[in-house]
């Protein structure tokens, strides 16, 4: 009951920052019923993905401090055992998600275990490393569809069928993956209050001071890894019925996992509302410019040198991304 | 058998023999002190029956269990809890979330881990701090905060590392207050490193003397003030002679 009631309170919040957010998750809920242009939707699809992403690698990442670069293998996890369920057994999307899920969790218990004995930067190559292992995996593995990937033909599923979640219109999968970003916001309010949270920010300041104080360590970094894949396997699953077609190259690259720490770092990590924020800035800033200038000869890879650039400001000016800033400015004018 | 037995524990590192070979017990509801010159093994001492370190050899008894394997956390499940010579406090949390992560030992409501993180503040005298970031206190401030995280794991025994260092007389004559207030109010046995010497030997029923990883000596504070070894270990004729001019 508390733990209902603890995911439902925001008042240690300034009003200021409620009445912001409930504006737009207003606009976020009434948008799709005015006319729109379907990059429009399509661009907000992929931030309340990310969104939710960011909102799971902040979990490991920003409260617990690990800079987990590895988030794609469990995205290719998610969504291969939905994509897979579904063309090989017909098995529904609302089944597939939460088997995804589980199986995005074990592996994270398998890998996490021996990952959370490194620290730091040792930590991070290790997590890439992993993900690129299974990414290969997969991509020589015939019953997934080797390099060729899965693809979910329309013919096979008609369209609409709520039960795969597959249809026609992006309309129908903007409020599905909005449904999971409000769950998510407040799964993370309930988490950043848990005994779970108070322990991990404690562990990332100082994990000897986080033992004395009883705090099994290890144990509390792959429970809390486990977490973070669940949220990214989620939306995993929920890419391949979007998409309706995966390739282990895209879906477990690099780029993925990078992007998504990038998301949380650029917005705050170890705040609620940071990997919203950072999403909501990257996202159409991604968009756009391959809009734009993706197509033009010479300009391809122009967004990369954009994260690069971010990576260095972040940094160097101010860790905790933009909520840092803004939290920062709030301390001083208190003063 | 005492509350807490040392039995021959030695500590290496390499061929640095940290602890060699030491002794000693602590009774329920007694306060030890523990003094020695830098380097001689306090910590290493503490971080060896904390459980931080690994212990080459010897055995460590607490409350009736051997808890010479187990790890940092199973030793603080146990109610062993301490505090650090140089305290990193969380930085995104206040003292009160602080003091919080310590009450979640042993229980998961936020509610009741709240409520009992604001009983300890209270008690030390620190409600006042709740809200405040812990890195921007003052180090006296900060000393006291680390103390009260630690209670906040409800301790059996509590280990404190030089929570007087740096401080000034006023500040000294508070954080005594303090400890005081932890060994005879709340019932809980203490054991500190300590090189303030009107701390130590104030409050102390007993003293250890630690030098170059050796126990030397260990007496009461006034046995231990005329002990020779310990005067020429560590106290130094010049403290001698300054007790003598008090008296």
């Amino acid at each position: 009951m508390e733990a209902v009631r603890n995911s439902l309170d925001f008042s240690d919040f300034p009003r200021i920052d409620l009445l912001i957010a409930g504006a737009v998750f207003f606009l976020f809920l009434v948008f799709p019923l005015f006319p729109h242009s379907s990059f429009a939707i399509s661009t907000m699809i992929q931030f309340l993905m990310f969104s939710i992403y960011g909102m799971g690698w902040n979990t490991i990442g920003g409260y617990g401090g690990q800079v987990d670069l590895g988030k794609a293998q469990y995205v290719g996890i998610g969504a291969y055992t939905t994509g897979v369920m579904l063309i090989r057994w017909d098995v529904p999307f609302w089944f597939s998600m939460p088997i995804g899920m589980a199986i995005a969790v074990i592996w994270s218990f398998i890998i996490g275990y021996p990952l959370f004995r490194l620290k730091g930067h040792y930590f991070a190559i290790a997590t890439i490393a992993t993900s690129l292992v299974l990414k290969d995996l997969f991509t020589v593995w015939p019953f997934v569809g080797a390099a060729r990937g899965l693809e979910i033909s329309p013919v096979q599923f008609p369209p609409p069928d709520f039960r795969r979640l597959i249809f026609k219109d992006d309309i129908h999968y903007y409020y599905v993956i909005l449904g999971f970003f409000f769950l998510s916001i407040l799964y993370m309010n309930w988490f950043r209050k848990s005994r779970l949270g108070y322990q991990l920010r404690c562990i990332k300041d100082n994990e000897d001071v986080a033992r004395s104080l009883g705090i099994n360590v290890h144990w509390a970094k792959i429970k809390t890894y486990a977490i973070a894949t669940a949220f990214v396997s989620m939306v995993g699953s929920f890419h391949v019925c979007y998409v309706k077609a995966i390739e282990p190259v895209d879906i477990m690259s690099l780029d993925l996992s990078i992007l998504i720490a990038l998301m949380a770092m650029l917005g705050g990590a170890g705040s609620l509302w940071g990997p919203i924020i950072g999403a909501g800035v990257l996202i159409p800033l991604k968009s756009y410019l391959k809009e734009w200038l993706g197509a033009t000869a010479g300009l391809v890879g122009i967004d990369l040198i954009l994260y690069a650039v971010i990576i260095m400001l972040v940094s160097a000016f101010e860790p905790r991304g933009i909520w840092g800033i803004v939290e920062k400015a709030r301390r001083r004018k208190r003063r | 058998m005492a509350f807490l037995e040392v039995q021959n524990l030695t500590k290496s590192f390499g061929g640095l023999r940290a602890n060699d070979n030491i002794s000693f017990s602590l009774e329920r509801h007694e306060l030890i002190g523990l003094i020695g010159p830098n380097g001689a093994g306090k910590t290493t001492l503490f971080n060896c029956i904390s459980g931080h370190y690994p212990i080459t050899s010897g055995r460590i008894l607490f409350d009736g269990e051997d808890i010479t394997l187990l790890k940092a956390h199973e030793v603080a499940g146990r109610g062993i809890a301490r505090t650090f010579q140089v305290y990193a406090a969380s930085g995104d949390l206040t003292v009160e979330e602080n003091v919080m992560v310590g009450c979640f030992m042993h229980t998961g409501s936020r509610s009741a881990a709240r409520g009992r993180a604001r009983k300890i503040l209270k008690e030390l005298k620190l409600l006042d701090l709740s809200d405040s970031m812990v890195r921007e206190l003052p180090v006296p401030a900060q000393k006291r905060v680390s103390m009260a995280t630690a209670l906040g794991t409800e301790p059996k025994l509590l280990l404190l590392d030089e929570v007087a260092a740096g401080l000034n007389p006023a500040e000294i004559e508070e954080i005594m207050g303090s400890i005081r207030h932890i060994h005879d109010d709340m019932g809980v046995p203490v054991m500190l490193i300590e090189h303030v010497m009107e701390l130590v030997m104030n409050i102390s029923d007993r003293v250890i003397v630690l030098d170059y990883g050796e126990k030397i000596a260990e007496g009461t504070p006034q046995q231990m003030a005329k002990d020779p070894r310990v005067i020429k270990a560590y106290l130094g004729e010049r403290y001698v002679r300054e007790q003598k001019r008090m008296e």
